[in-house]
């Protein structure tokens, strides 16, 4: 598992053009030239205050946006294809993509472009499908035959503790338990790597916490690559190998942290608290700075 | 759990149950206890009013009248038979515009180009109200079962299509997200995420076209039938036949009442994930 690249991201940019309150159009920049690889088996934070181009950059990483300029890959394949840089090139573009935008999936073929679940904030797990419902069907578009499939999606659903209700609907679910339900469908397919926008952030201290040392379980038994976007400190250095720390407008890759503290480790562990102060420190400072320009 | 017990008897049963249920459900609310009280004064009223002069008797027919009139038509003119005659031209109407505009309106929500193409022509045909379409399709399908169908379907057609439109425009873009990175293809996304999430919204819009729907109805059998509620209005209007009208109206009232309430057991059946929430 140790070694090589799973994810790579060579200078990443994005912009937007929005409309302001005045009526007048203005550059938005997301994501500044970020380049980042990520080594297989790690789990990496992407920290950050809000709107600094952390969530834009992991839906990249993803394949749910495309970059303005740069490239992404994923186990060594090229995420989306290059954007046209030439005048020929992009009516080719224009052509290929007038009806389905680059974006998009096959039309008829369920495929998965890369080997990665992506899990969000809240949740989105189907509210129309039971949580035995939710799982298989993932399993479905990955090609697995109908017979493995409820075998594997109850050996995942029992893995998250959520064997005694898989007959329910999410709405009959706590707000934790659909997290485990989004986990479990994440890790049913067996991806090579997870990526995660604030999969904590809707649920209460005491489930997060709960949650955290859950997914470190399950990180352990199975090796994968995660990706985790979050504005919880203490969280990021409780979790990770290692903390990206995102500046805000353009975001760029302000800070990284290599955390060596060994696991298991213990949320009271004086290294991480050190740590934690540190970043604490950094991110205020950001904080700070960008009120006086937003001034 | 609950819902697999409801299901696990089979056949007859579940289906007198089932039907025993929707109509407790939905017309319940007439024999209500709080309603009672005020519906027998309101037919006494009804009754009463007319019969002491307060109302000329020959303009404002008593609750009697209108039993009698009800009985006569059933008799003599066979209303049942009307009945059937103006539900089938209704549901084939309803029917259609269902198959039509859905599937449109789940086409020009998912694609950006195709929303393009078609969207203005809808926008721009969708304003005329639908009975401005009468003189033009009595020319060109003459006064005849097509003609009514066609004007049923045209009462029905823009509302169900615009608010499927928008339902699937509007459809939560992190289900799509967590779809597409699981790698469902486009068709896969239409059927099992789009078509779900917008599933209330579209009943909603059936219920609307429904009401429009009805109107057409009337309108289309008074213009060009011979069978028909519609055609049995005008023909007691020519004979000044007041309790007769009074009849027609309160069927077409039930029926319309009837297929919202139709609807919404629908809606309840199909929506089974709301019901914890």
């Amino acid at each position: 598992m140790e070694g090589g690249k799973m994810i790579e991201a060579r200078r990443i940019s994005k912009f937007f053009s929005i409309v302001n309150k005045d009526g007048i159009a203005e550059g938005l920049t997301a994501c500044m030239s970020v380049t980042l690889s990520i080594e297989k088996g790690k789990i990496i934070t992407l920290l950050g205050p809000s709107g600094c181009g952390k969530s834009t950059f992991l839906e990249i990483l993803a394949g749910l946006q495309a970059p303005t300029e740069g490239e992404v890959y994923i186990d060594g394949v090229r995420v989306l294809e290059p954007l046209p840089s030439t005048r020929a090139e992009m009516e080719t573009y224009r052509k290929k993509y007038r009806f389905l935008s680059p974006l998009a999936n096959d039309l008829f073929r369920d495929r998965p472009k890369h080997d990665i679940a992506m899990i969000f904030q809240d949740y989105a797990v189907f509210p129309w499908m039971t949580v035995l419902q939710n799982v298989t069907f993932t399993l479905k578009l990955r090609g697995l035959p109908r017979s493995e499939r409820e075998k594997q999606a109850l050996f995942y659903l029992n893995k998250v503790g959520l064997g005694a209700s898989v007959n329910k609907y999410p709405s009959q679910l706590s707000g934790g338990m659909r997290q485990r339900l989004a986990f479990a469908r994440a890790l049913s397919v067996e991806p090579k790597a997870i990526l995660m926008d604030e999969p904590f952030a809707a649920v209460d201290v005491l489930t997060r916490e709960h949650l955290q040392d859950d997914l470190l379980k399950l990180w352990e038994s199975s090796g994968i690559t995660i990706v985790m976007v979050t504005h919880d400190v203490a969280e990021a250095t409780y979790l990770s190998d290692e903390i990206i720390i995102f500046s805000p407008s353009p975001g760029t890759i302000r800070n990284r942290f290599k955390i060596d503290v060994p696991r298991p480790r213990r949320r009271d562990d004086p290294d991480l608290a050190d740590i934690e102060v540190r970043i604490s420190k950094l991110l205020k400072y950001d904080v700070d700075n960008e009120c006086e320009y937003s001034i | 759990m609950q819902v697999e017990q409801q299901y696990g008897s089979k056949g007859l049963g579940l289906l007198t149950r089932e039907s025993g249920l929707f109509l407790k459900n939905s017309f319940g609310s007439l024999f209500s206890r709080e309603f009672i009280k005020v519906l027998i004064p309101l037919l006494v009223l009804w009754e009463v009013i007319p019969r002491f002069d307060i109302l000329p008797r020959t303009l404002a027919p008593t609750l009697s009248d209108v039993a009698l009139a009800f009985w006569d038509m059933v008799v003599n003119k066979g209303l049942f038979l009307h009945i059937l005659y103006s539900l089938a031209k209704f549901l084939a109407g309803l029917l259609i515009a269902v198959l039509t505009a859905i599937p449109i309106g789940i086409f020009m929500g998912w694609n950006l180009s195709i929303r393009k193409h078609a969207l203005p022509l809808f926008q721009m045909l969708a304003p005329i109200p639908p009975p401005a379409w009468v003189p033009l399709t009595i020319i060109i399908f003459g006064i005849g079962l097509p003609m009514q169908i066609f004007l049923i379907f045209l009462g029905a057609f823009y509302p169900i299509l615009f608010n499927t439109y928008q339902a699937i425009k509007d459809t939560d873009p992190r289900y799509l997200s967590s779809a597409r990175v699981f790698g469902a293809s486009e068709l896969t996304l239409i059927c099992n995420i789009y078509f779900w999430n917008a599933l209330g919204a579209i009943i909603m819009s059936v219920k609307t076209g429904v009401a429009i729907a009805l109107v057409m109805l009337v309108i289309a059998e008074m213009y060009g039938g011979r069978s028909g509620i519609g055609y049995l209005l005008v023909e007691a209007k020519d004979f000044f036949q007041i309790p007769a009208m009074v009849v027609c109206m309160l069927v077409l009232g039930i029926i319309g009442w009837f297929s919202i309430e139709l609807l919404k057991f629908a809606e309840l059946k199909l929506a089974l994930w709301k019901v914890g929430r």
